[in-house]
């Protein structure tokens, strides 16, 4: 299963803007991927992301976010910008993408890509079941795309 | 004179949930709320949704306990359909849920409580997480993650899908195991059973010790409760299907009912602290407040059917007697239950009539159907009201952590008291956040979305700010 890349989109398609990983996700499988980028889809981060990776060369992580910007706002963060999750999160859906890279850096370190990259789509509304992605966020997933299919091609945009 | 302290958020985005103290003048708490602020529109988007899709739309609704929505969903089908499904078809779903049961209760051990468990109480909760543990214990950890991916790996494989699984249908389930697969899966099944032996040793000494170094916050989460799960024949633990079994704080069996029933035994009550109702058993014309779960599944059933298993529940019972009522030995039954789950996937996987016909015909009459299921955090009923044409009219579901919600409010209460007074932030918050973990809360099977993850305290008296602390 060895590839040279790895884009994993993350997020509740069923919840607003948290199914933006979903919508790129899907946008991706329809493009011509470059030969060796796997693309997978997880409902959630976190711990399941190990079993995901491979020791690829680059891991793109797509995901919404929260992180203070407009709705719409694509942060494109490279591995030591990550934002931290809660230190002691009380339930599963408290564990993210840092902490499970950091786990497989100590216990698999041959899995762990080199370079690592969070493309986060800054959302608005997270608690809406069944109302599909706000328009600011629908209107910044072909952008998402693009960068992510740059990522994965070794060229900036 | 009263004052409020909030704490917003426990988990990861803002707003998602938080905890507040109202105080008196003295510093006394009065009361303690959890509050979960619920995912919306739920059974606003599940009615006029065409049945058969059920159990794929509600696997969605949660990435961490897809398959018990799936699973129950499907039995809910099963039941509005009026059909029993093939003897295989409900081998393959509990097998596939014993693969989930296993990949939760991992991740709460040895991720979620591990650190507690390695680290005890006291420190620099930054350094005492996952990562930390994965430092100060990298064996036991790899060992831990590995029996979670083992058990993920056999409800991917039954499932179709490991985040969220498609193949339970009305009528079984649509999925016949190859040779191949089942070869496989019988390894698989193997190491899971001697990894939960292996690790079993090692967790209970690191819980024995939580429990000598601290007693006294171990005396306070002591909250007596009743408690409620599902049973078998012979009163012994089933995850997958059975009778639903009641308990009072005393320890005697109050009553035992099917899913279809849960109306007459179990009030729903709107609060104004949440999104999510609180939920009362409702026996004999009064209201008492339940938990569920892994202390309570074990606080009601007589017994284990498989033998590892058995044997650590005969020394938890004669330990800690019958009811416990203490919140941290959650820790301990969920070990019990881990290997259980273990144990009985692999009687599962070895049963002769695994591998038979595994779906019937069905069709939508026009009516209800009600299930539930054992979810990893406690009983989770879906109750759906379809037409004759196959589309849902009505949906409710009574999800774990609404029922514990009342008795997470009682024990923050008592735990926040025996802190109060003078207790520093850090310690205070490391305090109630330990004891919201203890029940293992599943937060409105939401939004994980990266980011606002500070933890803010605010202290309130006559509606006005005169503290506030923030993590991060």
């Amino acid at each position: 299963m060895n590839s040279a890349a790895l884009i994993v989109c993350i997020g509740n398609e069923l919840v607003a803007d948290d199914g933006v990983g979903w919508v790129v996700y899907e946008r991706l499988k329809e493009s011509d991927l470059p030969e060796g980028v796997r693309l997978v889809f997880l409902g959630l981060g976190g711990i399941d992301l190990l079993e995901e990776i491979d020791g690829e060369e680059v891991l793109v992580v797509v995901d919404g976010v929260q992180l203070g910007a407009a709705p719409g706002t694509i942060h494109q963060l490279g591995w030591n910008q990550l934002p931290d999750a809660s230190p002691r999160p009380v339930s599963g859906h408290g564990i993210g993408i840092r902490e499970a890279i950091s786990v497989g850096r100590k216990l698999y370190p041959e899995r762990v890509p080199q370079e690592i990259f969070l493309v986060g789509v800054e959302g608005k509304c997270f608690n809406q079941l069944g109302m599909g992605l706000t328009d600011e966020v629908a209107q910044a997933v072909p952008k998402a795309v693009a960068i992510v299919l740059s990522l994965v091609s070794g060229t900036l945009p | 004179m009263s004052k409020t302290i909030k704490i917003d958020p426990v988990t990861r985005i803002e707003g998602h949930a938080r905890i507040l103290l109202d105080c008196d003048e003295n510093g006394k708490i009065e009361e303690a709320f959890f509050c979960v602020n619920e995912l919306r529109g739920f059974e606003r988007i599940l009615v006029g949704m065409q049945a058969h899709t059920l159990p794929q739309v509600t696997a969605r609704i949660c990435g961490v306990c897809p398959t018990a929505h799936h699973l129950v969903a499907a039995k809910a089908l099963d039941n509005a359909c009026g059909v029993t499904i093939p003897p295989a078809a409900k081998l393959l779903r509990e097998y596939m849920y014993m693969g989930h049961v296993i990949h939760s209760h991992a991740l709460s051990l040895f991720v979620l409580a591990g650190p507690d468990l390695v680290f005890g109480l006291q420190g620099d909760p930054a350094k005492q997480n996952i990562v930390g543990m994965v430092h100060a214990e990298p064996e036991l950890t790899k060992k831990g993650l590995r029996l979670r991916s083992l058990g993920q790996k056999i409800n991917e494989t039954i499932g179709g899908r490991g985040i969220h699984p498609v193949t339970a249908v009305a009528g079984g389930i649509s999925f016949n195991l190859s040779d191949a697969q089942f070869q496989r899966l019988r390894e698989l099944t193997t190491e899971t059973v001697a990894l939960a032996k292996e690790l079993s040793g090692p967790i209970k000494t690191l819980l024995m010790r939580l429990f000598e170094d601290n007693p006294r916050l171990l005396a306070n989460l002591n909250v007596p409760s009743w408690y409620v799960g599902t049973v078998e024949k012979g009163g012994v633990l089933n995850l997958y299907d059975g009778q639903i079994r009641a308990m009072d704080e005393s320890g005697t069996i109050k009553t035992e009912f099917s899913a279809d029933q849960y109306i007459d035994f179990l009030a729903e009550r709107t609060v104004s602290t949440s999104y999510a109702k609180e939920v009362y058993v409702d026996f004999q014309g009064s209201e008492h407040m339940y938990r569920v779960g892994s202390l309570a599944r074990l606080n009601i059933v007589d017994g284990l059917s498989t033998p590892l298993a058995q044997a650590e529940f005969e020394l938890f019972r004669a330990n800690f007697g019958r009811p416990c009522h203490n919140a941290v030995i959650q820790m301990y039954a969920k070990l019990i239950e881990m290997l259980y789950a273990c144990e009985r996937a692999e009687q599962l996987i070895n049963d002769p009539g695994l591998r038979g016909e595994n779906r019937v015909p069905v069709q939508f009459k026009g009516g209800r159907g009600v299930a539930h299921i054992e979810a990893p955090r406690g009983t989770l009923i879906h109750d759906y009201e379809i037409d004759e044409q196959g589309i849902v009219r009505a949906a409710n579901m009574i999800i774990a952590t609404q029922q514990n919600t009342a008795v997470i409010n009682k024990s923050l209460k008592e735990g926040a008291n025996a802190l109060m007074q003078g207790a520093e932030d850090e310690k205070m918050l490391n305090a109630l956040e330990f004891v919201v973990r203890c029940y293992d809360p599943c937060l409105a099977c939401a939004t994980h979305a990266i980011g606002r993850m500070a933890l803010a305290v605010e202290v309130r008296r006559d509606g006005r700010i005169i503290r506030e602390i923030r993590r991060n």
